[in-house]
């Protein structure tokens, strides 16, 4: 393996962009959590949701700003490192990434701002508002950057060739490709398990120290009801996910399954050793049939193996298949710990079984390994192409050489490992703290001696005369 | 050190009046809008964009 330009640009992107999901698929949910909790604060005026709101609104503000920090270093990547493929397809894709800034982003900052700053100046009704823009700007952003990402797997409504380069000719087409719809209902579903089992993993490690907690009891409620309903929910639309994957990339999902040979009646493989080297598998655990069942809907489908495919054509086999069982893997476990939760809750324990709890702390981290193996799965087996079937990777890496790419990738890891180790220790340490009721409720009076000239005043006037805090 | 995330009003204190909360309204968002396109016209400029 040589370490050239090529590599070293899709160690640095992959690492990027592994960083940078991390964020995004937080606070998609952390944002739709806080419009959730406002909402009901609003309707009922219980104090338990103003708490927990104000607790989880922090954490959001931290982890959107370390979101745009890694997110902007992306963009920056297609003009140095691939440079090619931006002169290739940036008539067709750079509008879409476009649109993701100036409908989403913006949206964002431009109402983060209010709910953050201004619940006291704009009151409650605005400042609901504001939450919920702010939500349906993450959404949006989702949708625009999946909506490039499945151009790129399953690209349509174009013309040109790589010599002369892409336009498109449909724009409906380009933004809603073939495997753009279930796509967007995989990640955003994602996102939301992903916010669900870090907010049930405070919750639970909260709760471990302190069962009378009424707040995390609150919030591992709520997060318990969103992995009951989404986590089967999720099962159901990667299946059909993996449709789009049969219909459109073949290759990938014979990557996925470690088919080799193209043939009725596939074995679904639990566990295996693939090897490109041999076109086959060292060895397997293996259930007969089951793998046309599952990827084609009968057992007595065709289903294409590699060999179908020129060796120059597919994707790395081991890593792409293993990457799709830490993920389902993980589906399942969340898919447990869901009905286990609703079990206690149905018979009042959820506060009150410490197995339980450690289990939710355990699977904290659980979205993210899910969301980023999917996206290997995505990624890695999308290859040899950045483009499926148009533009092959080593086709649109930039003319620079390796010493550059090696001098970038190095700072990379230096700076993500000293600002993003800070920030998440920081998120870590406000987790642990947990939901404090009153924490912004205005400081206690507090006793003056009698004859000082403010023990007569009902509050302290600060010192504009106006409240402090 | 105090807490730069505002709370909500007190339920009993007087709310301001709807031109005031919405000129509040308007004005943060266009401080985050402004904000946004100050740090993307830096970033350009810190790489000699036009």
């Amino acid at each position: 393996m040589e370490f050239d330009a090529l590599l070293l640009s899709r160690i640095q992107f992959a690492f990027t962009i592994a960083f940078h999901i991390i964020f995004p698929s937080f606070t998609i949910g952390l944002a739709s959590y806080l419009a959730v909790l406002e909402g009901l604060w609003l309707l009922t005026r219980n104090e338990t949701f103003k708490t927990l709101y104000l607790f989880w609104v922090k954490i959001f503000a931290l982890s959107f700003g370390m979101g745009v920090v890694s997110g902007v270093v992306m963009s920056y990547q297609l003009g140095t490192n691939w440079s090619v493929f931006s002169a290739v397809a940036g008539p067709v894709i750079g509008p879409l990434f476009a649109f993701e800034v100036l409908a989403a982003f913006f949206l964002e900052a431009s109402f983060l701002g209010v709910m953050l700053f201004g619940w006291k100046k704009v009151g409650p009704g605005l400042h609901f508002a504001s939450t919920v823009l702010v939500a349906f700007g993450t959404l949006t952003s989702a949708f625009w950057i999946i909506s490039a990402n499945s151009w790129m797997q399953s690209p349509s409504g174009f013309a040109g060739t790589v010599e002369e380069g892409l336009v498109a000719v449909n724009w409906l087409q380009v933004i809603f490709s073939p495997t753009f719809p279930m796509r967007l209902t995989h990640m955003v579903l994602a996102a939301y398990l992903t916010t669900a089992l870090v907010v049930a993993a405070a919750s639970a490690f909260r709760l471990l120290k302190d069962a009378s907690e009424a707040e995390s009891a609150m919030a591992l409620k709520m997060a318990i009801g969103m992995l009951a309903i989404v986590a089967p929910l999720q099962l159901l639309a990667g299946d059909l996910s993996g449709k789009d994957v049969l219909e459109h990339q073949p290759a990938k999902l014979a990557a996925i399954e470690a088919f080799w040979e193209t043939r009725s009646e596939q074995a679904f493989h639990i566990a295996a050793w693939p090897d490109r080297e041999i076109e086959g598998n060292h060895w397997e655990l293996s259930i007969p049939k089951l793998g046309s069942l599952i990827t084609a809907g009968a057992m007595d489908a065709e289903v294409q193996g590699l060999t179908a495919f020129a060796p120059e054509d597919r994707p790395p086999v081991f890593i792409v298949f293993w990457a799709f069982r830490v993920m389902v893997g993980l589906g399942l476990a969340m898919i447990a710990l869901g009905f286990w939760g609703a079990w206690l809750a149905w018979r009042g324990r959820t506060t009150r079984s410490p197995a339980f709890l450690r289990a939710c702390v355990a699977m904290g981290p659980a979205g993210f390994v899910a969301v980023i193996s999917g996206w290997i799965v995505a990624e890695v087996g999308r290859q040899p192409y950045v483009i499926y079937g148009v533009l092959r990777t080593e086709d649109a890496v930039s003319p620079i050489g390796a010493g550059a790419v090696s001098a970038s990738l190095l700072a990379f890891l230096v700076v993500y490992a000293i600002v993003f180790s800070v920030g998440a220790l920081y998120i870590l340490r406000l987790l642990a703290e947990g939901p404090v009721a009153g924490a912004h409720e205005p400081p206690p009076r507090e006793n003056r001696a009698p004859g000082t000239p403010l023990a007569a005043t009902p509050e302290d006037p600060g010192p504009s005369g106006q409240e402090t805090r | 050190m105090p807490d730069i995330i505002e709370g909500p009003p007190d339920a009993e204190a007087p709310r301001p009046p709807l031109h005031r909360r919405l000129a509040w309204f308007i004005a943060l968002a266009l401080a985050g809008m402004a904000a946004t396109g100050a740090v993307a016209y830096a970033l350009r400029a810190l790489l000699g964009l036009e």
